[in-house]
């Protein structure tokens, strides 16, 4: 039965693209509807799935060996990663309805344009979903490049300028990130010569340049999970993106990086190595430096969908730091991850109610304005941890720190809260000012409530081990949240003081305009060396045709000599006569 | 060498049959041709089933000599001995020279019905008989009496043959044709006069057993090289030879450019390998004009502009490739293998080309006849409309070439290692220019052709089987490379 | 052998007249520009060969000379000049033709040595004979007939007159032939084939002559080498 699920999970993605691509061959353009149930229902299976168990998976003939499994970590993975994708995906059918009337009306490049998104959409999940179940390198490799390549379409959707420049960004970046992934996992499964990821894990954590691999391993997710220096796609990527596309590539395929990390790294383990624990420092640093860097440059920007990025970066970052403590202090791991994944999941259900929300506020729906702004703030709070889940994923982490006496990093990361909550008041004030009217879809809407209520409840229905997460207690209540009335109150407070620069905000993207500037640099050099060649090259195009020219001439004239030939042809015959009888003479008489 | 000549006594007598054979083998095509001037055929279905005893007359004499090896027939009348000889070389030249001949016979009927060929049209069929006649009586000949009746007798008729489509520019090329080869043939006949005063015989197999270097020999030499490489068109005496062509018909072109001339060399190597068997810079001047021959006729082919120049230019460059062979051939300290080698190579060289060059030439004719242009400009387009015309010019530049499989290959192979042997290393240069050369005219000729831009012309309609008789000419020249093993058995056949 | 000698010897004055008739007539006629007479001395020189002929003991030869020489290929340069077919003016009278000087200073030297290759090779071919060649006025007159004909064949661009030339040269060679090689059955047979062979390209080329004049007219016949390229 498991199997049969399992089957069903990974194929149902695949016939649901086959499907499209049948459709458009088969209907008119202005009878084809992009969304129908069956393409609704492409992640159902994989959501059934994640709920009907633990199960292992050994297939010989998948590739080099397939190694599945659903485990206490996989499962609750699977399962806030499903439900996000269903959400998304009625929330989008609601998004592109009108887009498909466009299509429907004989716009052709709505119809490119959607058939490649309704084509490419399952085909991520696809990836995303293997992603998750894999345990062996090869499936696990490929479902993350499936997943990242497929989901360059989500972000390009719209085609405009800002769109190309997004998913510019974030296919570059991509490649830069799985040709780290790819070398870090050849090298460390060549070194540790094994094919599964609990091989690599085990082979990090005894090989000599462990800390290197796991260096490019974690470089390589961290495009993908938004670690700072390689972060600059997310604020290009996500304004530009639709927003079901972006709640996806938030919520859920962000987490397939930190999932990379959970899975590669040896996490926990008491021999961890010296360098081993130094790159958990580090990456430890470079998560609290990308929590406080990301929502103090997020708050200055204009675009919704650009501040929700950088709150994204700022959690990532808080993650981040959350797994280096699973190398700085392997014994606070056990105790910790339960935490970790529940704050990862509400992160992504919050992450995509409120992405979805800046839909919401661009096609109002008729509603009382007060009550559309308490939901659309509802997640947001719940993020910044001071009701619902929110408050008790703060205290899954908290707890085992508090055990542990890491009180150093409970303040940073409650300081952190305050920077998201900083953040989600922004959004929600730049939401406000750029409303719109116009109603929204019930699919619409719908997925976002649903989204909402998943949020704010996610401890209930994630299957986490039982007894790993509890209720904060009574006495610790204002101390997870106090951070929101902060943060809220810095916005204001910096709203104020920002006003006299009238509007003037910092470009979204931040670092990448600097790697774009070094990399323009860089290229004058070579583009001067190409314009020498080519002028090089024209020149010897010019030399070698008039040397050409004069050779033809050279030949032309030679063999105007036939003519003579033909006119001392006798002459020659008694030359040739002479010539040889005087040849035969010598050389008789020699 | 004389032996490879076949220039020794026999052991067997030829039998009966074998005389009716050799009686047709000669006398058939002059016969046939007298008829054909009286009847001129319009069909080829009667030149076919005229030409089957010519045919049967080669393969019956191929057969005996298969049986009793090297045959001889000898007469004297009137105090005149004149001698014939049948071995290996001799048979596959005559084959060949009815092979061809019939080809061209079957190509003419059709040809002459769709140009405007005038009334001197019905003297063509003589004249063609009376040019297969003689070559087979020079491929068999032994005595330098009959081998100067037949050279002046395959040399007028071929004079006639070529002047007669009556055009202004092919009379002036015709007579200069004609003067120059009556003078070679004084020239040579100035050589025999020696020879005849000096040895009083004129047999070959008595002179080769008399002949001694010395003074007599050389002078005779000189003078018979010099004149008959003017009839071959070797170079530098060659210029003749495109203004005949030029404007001569398709099977015409064809036969000249096939057989007769190569008669003439035939003949030179012949006597040189008696009078000259150990000279060493007479064949080194001919094999240096060779290369140059090579070059020269490939430059020639490569920068005209008419279809037919090319093809005839060709000719030029390929007799280069046999003039090359020459000091392997001829002269003193050769060792056997590189002049076995050199030996198979020359034979198979020439009869590739002939084979091809006559297929070249009526793939070309056919070409200018149904586009009605004599340029390779005019050639635009034909790709499309005439493809099999096409293949077939393509098939014999193959062999042209010398790529694989072709007997041009094969030669050429051969050719190569025997110079490789003998550590020739100039000849071995101008083999592979001579083959960028005729890669060269032959695709320029192919772009010309390919030409899709051209607009489209009325193409007059071929006969039926024009295309096909030149399709078997140029498939028998691969046939000869891929199946050289027995041709080259022949060669070396009848060794004392 | 010896009778022959003898016979040769008793009849030198002879030999030496008729050499030099041969000779005189041989260069008048390739060397005159006045067609006509030059055809007129080519009939006196075909004469002078079957009086040879005659001479040398070869009554067939003679014979086929005077059929062939004289009264077949002589008529076919009047056929040629026009004068044969009535009414028709003949154009041809004088070979206008220039050649430039260098020209005919290579064909002069071209010309001396092959006389000088020739006279050699018969040299070489009588000492073992028991000749010596300044008692055989016929056999030097010969080498001096064939190398200035070659000269003269060479030289001209008329094509009449190198068609004279041409059969003066065949006349000199067979000279030659029958002078080193006497008069036996085979030469004898050579020179019939070779005068048959110069009557047949005689008449051929006097037909193509008549032919190029009626289509072109009297500069076709110069037209030889590079100018033929040129004007087509």
């Amino acid at each position: 039965m498991m199997t049969l699920l399992l089957a069903l999970a990974l194929l149902w993605p695949l016939g649901v693209a086959g499907y499209t691509l049948w459709n458009a061959y088969r209907r008119p353009a202005t009878q084809r509807g992009y969304f129908s149930l069956l393409w609704l229902s492409a992640v159902w299976p994989a959501l059934l799935l994640a709920y009907a168990g633990e199960a292992h998976w050994t297939i010989n003939a998948w590739m080099l060996g397939g190694e599945w499994e659903l485990n206490s970590l996989s499962r609750p993975w699977l399962a806030f990663t499903a439900l996000l994708w269903g959400l998304a995906a009625f929330h989008a059918k609601g998004y592109f309805a009108a887009e498909q009337a466009k299509a429907q009306a004989g716009d052709q490049d709505a119809q490119r344009r959607l058939l490649r998104l309704a084509l490419l959409w399952p085909l991520t999940l696809l990836g995303n979903v293997l992603l998750i179940i894999a345990q062996d390198i090869a499936s696990f490799y490929l479902g993350f490049a499936l997943m990242t390549f497929a989901a360059y379409a989500l972000v390009v959707h719209s085609g405009s300028d800002e769109a190309r420049l997004g998913a510019k960004a974030y296919l570059i970046l991509a490649v830069v990130g799985e040709g780290l992934i790819l070398g870090g996992f050849l090298w460390a499964a060549g070194e540790a010569d094994t094919l599964t990821l609990q091989g690599v894990r085990e082979g990090i954590l005894v090989a000599e340049h462990g800390s290197w691999m796991a260096a490019l391993l974690c470089l390589g997710f961290g495009v993908k999970a938004g670690v700072i220096g390689l972060h600059v796609w997310l604020p290009l990527a996500h304004p530009v993106a639709p927003a079901p596309a972006s709640a996806v590539l938030s919520g859920a395929m962000i987490k397939a990086g930190l999932l990379g990390w959970i899975s590669v790294l040896p996490l926990g383990s008491e021999q961890v190595s010296e360098p081993l624990a130094q790159f958990g420092n580090t990456m430890l640093i470079a998560g609290l430096a990308a929590a406080f860097g990301a929502a103090l440059y997020g708050v200055f920007q204009r675009h919704p969908k650009a501040v929700l990025a950088y709150s994204s970066i700022s959690q990532m970052g808080m993650m981040t730091a959350l797994v280096a403590m699973g190398l700085v202090a392997p014994e606070v791991w056990p105790l910790l991850w339960p935490g970790l994944v529940l704050f990862a999941a509400h992160h992504a259900l919050a992450k995509g109610s409120l992405f979805m929300g800046t839909s919401i506020s661009e096609h109002l729906p008729r509603w009382p304005l007060p009550l559309i702004w308490a939901l659309l703030a509802l997640p947001g709070i719940s993020l910044a941890g001071a009701i619902g889940a929110g408050m008790v994923s703060k205290w899954g982490v908290k707890s085992p720190l508090y055990e542990m006496h890491h009180e150093s990093l409970i303040k940073l990361l409650s300081w952190a809260a305050v920077g998201t909550a900083a953040l989600v008041s922004v959004a929600l004030w730049r939401q406000w000012q750029q409303r719109h009217k116009g109603g929204s879809n019930p699919e619409q809407w719908g997925a976002w409530l649903v989204a909402i209520v998943a949020a704010l409840l996610t401890p209930l229905w994630l299957p986490l081990p039982a007894g790993s997460i509890e209720m904060p207690p009574m006495k610790e209540w204002l101390g997870i949240v106090w951070p929101f009335p902060v943060g809220v109150l810095f916005a204001a407070i910096g709203w104020l003081l920002t006003r006299p620069l009238k509007g003037k905000t910092l470009p979204a993207g931040d670092l990448w305009w600097l790697y774009a500037g070094v990399v323009s640099a860089m290229l004058v050099p070579i583009q001067a060396f190409g314009h020498g060649c080519g002028r090089l090259k024209s020149a010897s195009v010019v030399t070698a045709q008039k040397a050409e020219e004069t050779l033809m001439g050279h030949i032309t004239r030679l063999l105007s000599g036939e003519s003579w030939l033909r006119h001392h042809t006798s002459g020659l015959m008694m030359v040739l006569a002479v010539l040889l009888a005087a040849l035969l003479m010598w050389e008789g008489q020699r | 060498m004389i032996w490879r000549f076949g220039l020794f006594d026999s052991t067997f007598e030829p039998l009966a049959s074998t005389h009716w054979a050799l009686l047709a083998a000669l006398g058939l095509p002059l016969l046939l041709g007298l008829f054909a001037a009286l009847f001129s055929p319009k069909r080829a279905l009667p030149v076919a089933l005229a030409s089957l005893p010519v045919l049967a007359s080669g393969v019956v004499l191929l057969a005996a000599f298969e049986q009793a090896g090297l045959l001889r027939w000898q007469w004297e009348i009137a105090g005149i001995h004149l001698s014939l000889r049948l071995n290996g070389l001799s048979v596959l030249l005559l084959l060949m020279t009815q092979v061809i001949g019939v080809a061209a016979a079957l190509y003419t009927p059709g040809y002459l019905r769709l140009s405007e060929t005038g009334p001197l049209a019905r003297w063509l069929w003589p004249l063609m008989g009376v040019v297969l006649s003689a070559l087979s009586l020079i491929w068999l000949a032994t005595d330098l009496l009959t081998l100067y009746i037949a050279l002046e007798l395959m040399g007028l008729a071929a004079v006639g043959m070529l002047m007669l489509s009556g055009k202004v520019p092919a009379i002036v090329a015709g007579m200069r044709y004609l003067l120059l080869a009556l003078v070679g043939s004084l020239t040579y006949l100035l050589g025999v006069a020696l020879i005849l005063g000096h040895w009083g015989r004129l047999d070959l197999q008595g002179l080769a057993e008399v002949i001694e270097p010395g003074p007599v020999a050389w002078f005779a030499a000189a003078l018979i090289g010099a004149g008959l490489a003017l009839k071959a068109a070797l170079f530098p005496l060659h210029a003749w030879l495109t203004p005949v062509h030029e404007n001569a018909w398709t099977p015409v072109s064809a036969l000249h450019a096939a057989l007769v001339i190569k008669a003439s060399l035939f003949m030179l190597l012949q006597l040189w390998s008696i009078l000259l068997p150990e000279t060493f810079y007479a064949p080194r001047v001919i094999a240096w004009l060779g290369m140059l021959a090579i070059v020269w006729g490939g430059l020639l082919a490569w920068r005209t502009d008419s279809l037919k120049t090319l093809v005839a230019s060709s000719t030029v460059a390929q007799l280069g490739y046999l003039m090359v062979a020459f000091p392997l051939l001829l002269g003193p300290d050769i060792a056997p293998l590189p002049r076995a080698l050199a030996w198979e190579g020359f034979w198979l060289q020439l009869m590739g080309h002939a084979f091809a060059k006559a297929a070249m030439f009526m793939a070309a004719g056919n070409l200018i006849l149904a586009t009605g242009e004599s340029t390779l400009k005019g050639l635009a387009g034909t790709s499309r409309r005439l493809p099999l015309s096409l293949l077939v010019f393509g098939i014999a530049s193959i062999t042209l070439m010398g790529l694989p499989p072709s007997a041009g290959f094969t030669a050429k192979w051969m050719l190569l290692q025997a110079m490789i042997i003998t550590q020739q290393w100039w000849a071995v240069a101008a083999l592979l220019t001579g083959t960028l050369l005729t890669a060269a005219y032959v695709f320029r000729m192919f772009r010309y052709s390919f030409d899709e831009t051209a607009p489209r012309h009325r193409y007059q309609p071929l006969a039926p089987g024009m295309d096909m008789i030149a399709l078997t000419l140029a498939l028998i020249a691969f046939a000869l490379g891929l199946l050289a093993h027995y041709p080259l058995e022949l060669m070396h056949g009848g060794s004392p | 052998m010896i009778a022959s000698f003898d016979a040769i010897a008793a009849l030198d004055v002879i030999e030496v007249v008729l050499a030099l008739c041969l000779t005189g007539s041989a260069l008048v006629c390739l060397f005159d520009r006045h067609l006509v007479r030059a055809c007129c001395f080519f009939l006196a020189f075909a004469v002078s060969m079957t009086l040879a002929w005659w001479q040398l003991g070869a009554p067939w030869l003679a014979t086929a000379e005077l059929l062939l020489g004289v009264m077949l290929t002589g008529p076919c340069f009047f056929y040629a000049l026009g004068h044969l077919s009535p009414g028709a003016s003949s154009p041809l009278k004088h070979d206008t033709f220039n050649e430039p000087w260098s020209r005919v200073a290579m064909r002069v030297v071209l010309a001396l040595a092959w006389f000088v290759m020739v006279g050699a090779a018969i040299r070489y071919v009588i000492a073992d004979m028991v000749y010596s060649p300044s008692e055989h006025p016929l056999l030097l007159a010969g080498v001096v007939i064939a190398a200035s004909a070659l000269g003269a064949f060479a030289l001209h661009r008329h094509l009449l007159r190198r068609l004279l030339a041409f059969n003066i040269l065949g006349s000199g060679v067979f000279m030659l032939l029958a002078g080193v090689a006497g008069t036996s059955a085979a030469a004898q047979a050579l020179i019939s084939v070779g005068l048959l062979v110069a009557w047949l390209g005689s008449m051929l080329g006097a037909l193509l002559i008549r032919q190029l004049l009626h289509l072109e007219g009297v500069e076709a016949l110069g037209r030889d080498g590079a100018l033929k390229e040129r004007t087509t």
